[in-house]
């Protein structure tokens, strides 16, 4: 099947479209609202537009799921490229949609009661403007994972970026958050060119934007000295978003300055977003049998760029959390560590479909047990907690749910069994070691031990918090019931997925089963302009 | 090959915008005073607009022109000679020793004037046709989700420069204006 007209298009955009409404709405609402709720009193602005957020989201996923099940498969197959060839209607981007409303559903819950995000003091004022953003984020999200097309692509990605240096800088009278905001343009900015001028290499040989067309170009197949430029230029973008070293300098300052729900949100979006991309142009655009053997090495070097970069990621992330005394911080170089080892599940790509497979299903433990640990952060942090590891000294007497549930998440982090990370990090190791070369071998064990150097940053919170004794004069602390409601929500699976992944992996094997990883779509014609 | 014979009419016009565009580049780079990076940027700017235009490409060259050469080149300068001491910051970043940057420059530009001399890339002819109709054909037809997907994206920057420089002017209570009667707080809601 073709891919399909713009018209014929709409119906699998409705979700997006959705989400479109509900910016405007919000946006709307935010304009008028003082007339409409305020004189009345009693509802603040973070409720209202809270919850129009909260509910476009649910809005957005009951479509998403009605379009699928109610267009039959032998009308129009999963698998169609649509707008033309610009986007993939599959179930790999449906997975990644789903997950992307989850991701936002979960940080708007977190943003509701967060003063750290909305600040309190002028009527909340900002409210609208915050919960639109994160909506736009969400819709570049949904963008970058299904574009099957370079010009979707950056488009995809430039929106997640620039509402992220927005909301990065979304901290009023804060200096860090300013700063903040300040790095992740900057950084983006470089980012986004090198992006740019490897993508305009890629078009110089395909002659066309669209993955497809890469694939099928022999152009792209004869110059592997272009090519393995352009692509690295291309990952210089790909690593900014998912925080790969050595593009990872703004992450400890952006993750640090911004408000703790956008910390908890670009650390689990953007990144799921940047791998969603990374398999389709990897998977797709350029497998492995791209290069002819001996064009310029003898394999393919994609496993080892991608190895070499997975292995520096995974060892600078945990060696420079070590020494961190900010949490925040500490777990921005966790996140930089969690890259890395889902860029291993990359490089087991090559080996069929395991490799995709493992990133989806740790991207979705990933989701569990970071946002549960940004959420423990934005909790006591309501209750006037600091963020330093210092402060949760004596945690587990102060309140001992708090402190139990940190420790699953932090135990999950780590890796350990019976925890979800546990069954994340197994099925990318062994996914590495279907194919055991050396070089995949030697990855394996870097991952391992590497795991076991972050056991002592993850440890020593869980020390700090059962072990030490609180300071004088501090009484138990009391949580938000949202949040506490939350994170058990958040807990449950962290758990249960370590024990049972069974169905999470099946979910995974649908995704990719649909042969969404491959690039669909015909190939596009030079545009000729 | 005769030396003589390349200096075509062609030849010249594009290597001269060339010329402007790289020395402009240049001069971004090393100028020591911010200034003169904005000023140098504008050669830049206007030999890319030239290469357009070298190459038929009309409505993109005028675009450049306009856009970029007047319009965000001219809120650079204003930004530079608007902010106070822009040129004492004090620049706490270590940065790398001279010559390991010149030498990764150098090999970046060997490298790149390698794949751009020895690739071979997908060539169209160049057209002389005026280009507009055409691209509003294609922003209209093929590429009309990324069209609209754009003005989403244009929106919310506005939406986001708001908000950040909305914090900006709050952070600082206005001087009460002489004689009026309306209080702060309604001229900031003007914002």
């Amino acid at each position: 099947m073709g891919p399909l007209s713009n018209v014929e298009s709409l119906k699998f955009y409705a979700p997006e479209m959705v989400l479109s409404a509900g910016i405007l709405l919000i946006l709307i609402v935010d304009l008028i609202g003082d007339r409409m709720y305020k004189r009345k009193g009693g509802v603040s602005n973070r409720k209202v537009h809270g919850t129009l957020a909260l509910v476009t989201l649910v809005v957005a996923g009951a479509v998403l799921w009605w379009v699928n099940h109610s267009t039959p498969e032998s009308e129009v197959p999963r698998g169609v490229a649509i707008f033309g060839g610009l986007l993939a209607r599959d179930a790999f981007g449906d997975f990644f949609k789903y997950f992307f409303l989850g991701v936002t559903f979960v940080v708007g819950l977190m943003s509701m009661r967060s003063r750290d995000a909305i600040d309190h003091t002028d009527g909340d004022r900002d409210a609208g403007e915050y919960f639109a953003l994160t909506l736009t984020t969400t819709l570049g999200l949904f963008m970058m994972a299904t574009a099957t097309d370079m010009l979707t692509a950056f488009l995809g990605l430039e929106l997640v970026s620039i509402m992220g240096y927005v909301l990065a800088g979304f901290k009023r009278r804060d200096r860090k958050s300013s700063e903040a905001a300040l790095k992740y343009v900057i950084y983006g900015g470089v980012a986004s060119g090198a992006m740019l001028f490897g993508l305009s290499l890629l078009y110089g040989l395909a002659g066309t934007t669209s993955l497809a067309g890469i694939k099928a170009s022999a152009a792209v197949a004869a110059s592997p000295t272009t090519l393995i430029t352009a692509v690295t230029l291309v990952l210089a973008g790909f690593g900014y978003k998912i925080a790969s070293v050595p593009f990872h300098m703004w992450c400890p300052d952006v993750y640090e300055g911004a408000p703790t729900p956008v910390t908890a949100f670009l650390s689990v979006g953007p990144k799921a977003a940047g791998f969603a991309m990374l398999i389709r142009f990897f998977g797709g655009a350029l497998p492995e049998t791209l290069l002819a053997k001996g064009a310029l090495l003898d394999s393919s070097p994609w496993p080892l760029i991608l190895g070499a970069s997975a292995a520096i990621t995974m060892t600078v992330g945990n060696l420079s959390a070590l020494g961190q005394q900010n949490i925040k911080r500490m777990f921005a170089y966790s996140s930089i560590a969690h890259a890395g080892y889902l860029l291993l599940g990359l490089v087991a790509l090559s080996g069929g479909g395991s490799g995709s497979r493992s990133i989806l299903f740790y991207l979705v433990t990933y989701l569990f047990m970071n946002l549960g640990a940004f959420l423990v952060v934005i909790a006591l942090a309501e209750s006037g907690l600091g963020e330093n590891v210092d402060d949760y000294k004596g945690l587990g007497t102060r309140n001992p749910f708090i402190a139990v549930v940190l420790c699953i998440f932090l135990f999950s982090l780590t890796g350990l069994p019976p925890f979800a990370g546990f069954a994340g990090k197994f099925l990318v190791f062994s996914a590495l070691l279907e194919h055991p070369t050396s070089m995949n071998v030697f990855l394996a064990i870097l991952g391992v031990v590497n795991s076991a150097i972050s056991l002592y940053y993850y440890a020593r919170l869980a020390k700090v918090m059962f072990f030490d004794k609180a300071a004088e004069g501090a009484g138990p602390i009391k949580v938000y019931g949202v949040h506490a409601a939350t994170l058990t929500v958040l807990a449950v699976p962290t758990i249960f997925l370590g024990v049972y992944w069974a169905p999470l992996l099946d979910a995974a094997d649908q995704a990719i089963r649909a042969g969404a990883p491959a690039v669909i779509g015909a190939a596009r014609a030079v545009a000729g302009l | 090959m005769d030396f003589i014979s390349m200096i075509t009419p062609e030849a010249l016009v594009f290597f001269g915008l060339a010329t402007l565009a790289v020395a402009g580049a240049l001069g971004v780079a090393l100028a020591s005073n911010i200034l003169y990076s904005g000023f140098a940027l504008m050669a830049t700017l206007g030999g890319v607009a030239g290469l357009y235009l070298f190459i038929g490409l009309d409505f993109l060259g005028i675009a450049q022109l306009l856009i970029y050469v007047g319009g965000i080149l001219v809120l650079i300068l204003f930004a530079v000679l608007l902010t106070n001491r822009i040129g004492a910051v004090n620049v706490t970043n270590v940065s790398a020793p001279r010559a390991l940057g010149g030498a990764g420059a150098l090999g970046l530009l060997g490298l790149l004037t390698h794949v751009a001399v020895k690739t071979d890339w997908v060539l169209t002819t160049p057209v002389s046709t005026p280009t507009t109709a055409r691209i509003g054909d294609a922003f209209l037809r093929e590429y009309l989700l990324p069209f609209e997907v754009a003005s989403i994206v244009l929106l919310m920057s506005l939406v986001g420069a708001m908000v950040i420089a909305r914090r900006a002017v709050r952070d600082r209570p206005l001087p009460p204006v002489q004689g009026a009667t309306a209080p702060v707080d309604g001229a900031e809601r003007l914002l």
